[in-house]
């Protein structure tokens, strides 16, 4: 039973739809509910790559508008609320219900809505004089975006800048901390589970799983629970392990250099240089000739449903051009097999005109039966011949490959600074790429680079035009590390510093142990550079802690378990059969992807690992954030 | 996608009801408030079934009906499947197809009528309502669509089925037999086939009460039987089957002309697979163009004004000139 972040969610979403009963009441028996669905900013992103407009149709929707839009009455229809609870949400709800535009309000909060809140609009409903039409109140819990079956994203931009920047304010980091934990805490409710935590310590990760592990025992506290297991019994020991995921948060600092690297995967490679948003790509120029004039957007869709993407969104670009010409190959075979099939007998005249009269009809039947699924087939591949012809234009025009070589050396711990100078001073690709390469050989060489030599990067960089802020971030976090170790229990016990200091102490602590897991893991590296995979240093530790055997590098990680009584209970430490990996302050395509790979390879049984971060964070959007925050550290 | 809302059965919700709650703060507010403006207020809330319109009662109401001949459809695909020679339930299959090709016209018609009604003026005092009942039209039309696809697959399986009997049969009889009989258009109304043959309604009759009861071995005769048995009831017999056949057959053509109907209707709503956030995406764009052409009005109406100061100040100038040194 793996888990389906996705299915849930949709499952969640539909039974919503049908007024919070089963489907199956209400969808084909007697009375056909026909309703129109009342989104918010938030939400839409929710619904928009789980749903079309299709599904909705089918679940009596016919009609989906925005909270903020200017909506006119419609009479007698039920109208379905699903937005974000806040006060705005409220006063417009409030405000719908004076203008009595729907015959009844089914409202459905994607978190759980503040007391406060629940009051306010009792209060606007009584005032009103509408609260009977108020037909439910529901918390839905479902303020995630589920990407794919085992991808989800919180919607939270920004975080990263949020939680590192030396000038924040208690508020902003305890704002955008309580945002991770409920959206976090939504996810853990959909998939029905209590799972345990475990993180590294310090910084922000240990922030939020003991923020989340408060709000599990509240929940479970509470009557009505959300979780379906309710507050039984602690489940403790092996057995428990066995059906609990296992929930481990990492800080983005933990590794940063996966965020900046060039990949060349198929996922990554069309999230990285396509630019790929809530699963739907947008090319600017179509099919790229000049001559074409128009410059209407194309977008594509690109989902669990796409069987190319998912059959072959792993791997590598090179074998994606062969796979599409295979893919090709295929539905031409299977279209002229259907053109034989239904149409060659008409030939052989020497066959019994009957049965050949039957033969052909049963033929046709079945071609037309099958052409759907053909031409499904047909799109798919024409899109991702759309998708791979515009890739190579820019890992031409880029080099790109000559940076992922170069990059995939550097993760190795190969030292390289004369190759990483003399590319940085090349003449292929972009500023931007030369940054990452740059930031990528700082942040992974394992001894602390040399000041000449980062000296002569910069230059390198300058030189090449780029925005060096990002740089001198990068470095001076780099060369904390080095001197961070003494300052470790000093910022734990500073309130205020948890985070400015903490994030250095945490790194403290990481590259401490990704030394000594650098050398052990550098056998591995080898081994995976020859598959040509790279290992992030999240899924070494996931490994690791789902293991459960004592393992020096994950023993220190603290250790969350809601449902045993606090400070107490033995330990189960694995092994895991689920996890969900998280990374506060945003992942990327190429983890999940390295975590997915793992998972589906992992000894003696596959695993089951859902990824998911606040947002996902294409490079570039990393590079702004890193000097966003190198412009509030006054560098 | 579709995948993703196969009909399984949901597990338990992760939903938290919270109505009860929100119903005692609105209880508390309002008998703190005075009793009698609440209770004023609710009489006037509180929506009435009488409220509802005729459209969404007519709505309903159709789509209680396709709900009830889907349920007949699924009955006679039961029985059509049935295969066994004999026990053939000739005469059930058509007074229920019947009985669904009159619901489809009737249906049909119903659905035209709603069409007709939301495109009038009483459709709605707004353009979203208009918009709300003009899909509910499609998705009622795209569902009775789906309703006759199902009805005519359900008949070509049984003049398949019917088809092979005959085949079958002109194997076991060296007789020559008219195995389709008459053309189709000679067929000219669809039932009276088995009243006009009163043997064979007799012996369906026969065969039904006969076979029906599972445990009623005796009753049916092996094959060799039938063989066996006088020419003339073969003869009826088949010619009951022909009929049949061509009763089937030209159901289906009608049929044919409905959903073509309905077909050309629903294609316009086929390519509703855009995603939730396109049409907002479009709104937006529409707001912004209507925001550069504000802004673009704006721009020349302020060069305009720029242009009516210099005219005026030369104007000025010329007149100050004009009457200090020549007045």
């Amino acid at each position: 039973m793996a888990l389906n972040i996705r299915q849930k969610q949709a499952d969640a979403v539909v039974r919503m739809l049908h007024l919070n009963s089963s489907p199956q009441s209400t969808g084909r028996g007697g009375e056909d509910l026909y309703k129109v669905l009342i989104l918010d900013a938030a939400t839409q992103d929710v619904l928009a790559p789980l749903l079309r407009v299709k599904d909705l149709r089918r679940h009596g929707v016919t009609l989906h508008l925005t909270l903020d839009s200017n909506r006119q009455p419609i009479p007698d229809v039920p109208a379905v609320y699903f937005v974000a609870p806040g006060p705005h949400s409220t006063a417009r709800i409030v405000a719908d219900l004076a203008a009595s535009l729907y015959d009844s309000y089914h409202l459905n909060f994607s978190t759980q809505l503040p007391r406060k809140e629940l009051e306010a609009l009792a209060e606007g409903a009584a005032r009103e004089g509408s609260a009977a039409r108020v037909a439910r109140v529901h918390d839905q819990y479902l303020q995630y975006i589920a990407l794919e079956a085992g991808l989800f994203s919180l919607g939270l931009p920004a975080t990263y800048v949020d939680l590192n920047d030396p000038s924040a304010q208690d508020a902003q980091i305890q704002g955008a901390v309580g945002l991770v934990v409920e959206r976090l805490f939504c996810v853990l409710a959909s998939t029905g589970t209590v799972p345990i935590i475990r993180c590294p310590r310090g910084g922000a990760a240990e922030h939020v799983a003991s923020l989340l592990d408060a709000r599990i025992r509240e929940a479970l506290h509470q009557r009505g629970s959300v979780f379906a297991d309710g507050a039984g019994a602690a489940g403790a020991g092996l057995a428990a392990s066995l059906h609990r995921p296992l929930l481990a948060i990492f800080d983005r600092n933990f590794e940063l250099s996966v965020m900046l690297q060039h990949a060349w995967t198929y996922k990554p490679l069309v999230h990285d240089v396509l630019g790929m948003r809530l699963n739907r790509v947008t090319l600017a120029a179509p099919g790229g000739a000049p001559g074409a004039g128009t410059h209407v957007p194309k977008t594509f869709e690109v989902d669990d449903s796409d069987f190319f993407w998912s059959a072959h969104g792993r791997e590598q670009f090179p074998k994606i051009a062969e796979q599409v010409e295979a893919e090709l190959a295929r539905y031409r075979a299977a279209v002229d097999e259907l053109n034989r099939s239904a149409g060659s007998n008409v030939l052989d005249a020497a066959a019994d005109p009957a049965d050949l009269m039957a033969g052909n009809t049963k033929h046709l039947m079945s071609a037309i039966n099958s052409l759907p699924e053909l031409t499904e087939r047909k799109r798919s591949i024409d899109k991702h011949t759309n998708l791979a012809t515009h890739l190579l234009g820019a890992i031409k025009e880029r080099g790109l490959d000559q940076y992922y070589a170069l990059e995939e050396e550097l993760t190795a711990g190969k030292e390289h600074v004369e190759a990483v100078l003399k590319h940085l001073q090349g003449s292929q690709g972009t500023v931007t790429d030369r940054l990452r390469l740059a930031l990528v050989w700082l942040l992974t060489c394992p001894t602390a680079p040399l000041e000449a030599e980062c000296e002569r990067v910069e230059t390198a960089l300058a030189a090449a035009g780029a925005d060096v802020r990002a740089w001198a971030y990068a470095r001076r976090m780099r060369r904390m590390n080095l001197t961070g170790k003494s300052q470790s229990s000093a910022a734990l016990a500073d309130g205020r510093g948890v985070f400015g200091g903490a994030a250095q102490a945490q790194l403290t602590t990481l590259l401490g142990s990704s030394f000594g897991q650098g050398l052990s893991s550098l056998t591995k590296g080898v081994k995976n550079l020859l598959a040509g995979e790279q290992q992030a240093a999240v899924t070494v530790a996931v490994e690791a802690l789902m293991e459960g055997r004592p393992n020096p590098d994950v023993d220190g990680y603290a250790y969350f378990d809601p449902k045993a009584p606090i400070g107490s209970g033995p330990r189960p430490q694995g092994p895991f059969k689920q996890a969900i990996v998280f990374m506060v302050g945003g992942g990327n395509f190429l983890e999940a992807e390295s975590l997915q790979c793992w998972a589906s390879r992992a000894q003696p049984t596959p695993k089951h690992v859902v990824y998911g971060a606040t947002e996902l964070l294409s490079p570039e959007t990393m590079l702004e954030q890193l000097s966003a925050l190198a412009v509030r550290g006054g560098l | 996608m579709a995948s993703l809302q196969g009909a399984r059965p949901l597990g338990p919700t992760n939903a938290r009801d919270r109505t009860s709650e929100f119903m005692a703060v609105v209880q508390r507010l309002q008998s703190s408030q005075g009793p009698s403006s609440s209770n004023r207020q609710d009489l006037i809330a509180s929506p009435t079934p009488a409220s509802h319109s005729a459209f969404s009662r007519h709505a309903a109401a159709i789509g209680l009906g396709i709900h009830s001949t889907s349920q007949k459809l699924a009955q006679l695909a039961a029985l059509a499947r049935r295969t066994s020679m004999f026990d053939d339930p000739a005469q059930e299959i058509g007074e229920l197809s019947s009985l669904v090709k009159a619901d489809i016209q009737s249906l049909s018609a119903g659905i035209a009528e709603l069409a007709a009604m939301s495109a009038g003026p009483s459709a709605g005092p707004s353009r979203q309502a208009a918009d709300h009942s003009h899909t509910v039209v499609d998705s009622l039309r795209s569902r009775l669509k789906d309703a006759t696809k199902e009805f005519k697959d359900v008949l070509t399986l049984r003049t398949d089925s019917l088809r092979v009997h005959a085949d079958r049969r002109s194997l076991f009889s060296a007789e020559a037999e008219p195995r389709f009989g008459p053309p189709l258009g000679a067929q000219a109304s669809f039932l009276p086939t088995q009243s006009r043959h009163p043997l064979v309604q007799r012996r369906n009759a026969g065969l039904e009460n006969g076979h029906h009861p599972p445990g009623d071995a005796p009753a049916a005769p092996p094959q060799a039987q039938t063989q066996l048995l006088a020419v003339a009831p073969q003869d009826t017999y088949l010619d009951s089957r022909a009929g049949a056949l061509r009763q089937v057959e030209s159901t289906i053509t009608e049929l044919g002309s409905i959903f073509q109907q309905l077909a050309h209707l629903v294609a316009e709503q086929g390519e509703v697979a855009l995603r939730i956030d396109e049409n907002v995406d479009d709104t937006l764009a529409n707001v912004d163009a209507g925001q550069a052409q504000l802004l673009k009005y704006y721009d020349t109406i302020s060069s305009n004004r720029w242009l009516i100061l210099k005219v005026f100040g030369v104007l000025m100038l010329f007149l100050a000139f004009f009457v200090t040194f020549i007045a």
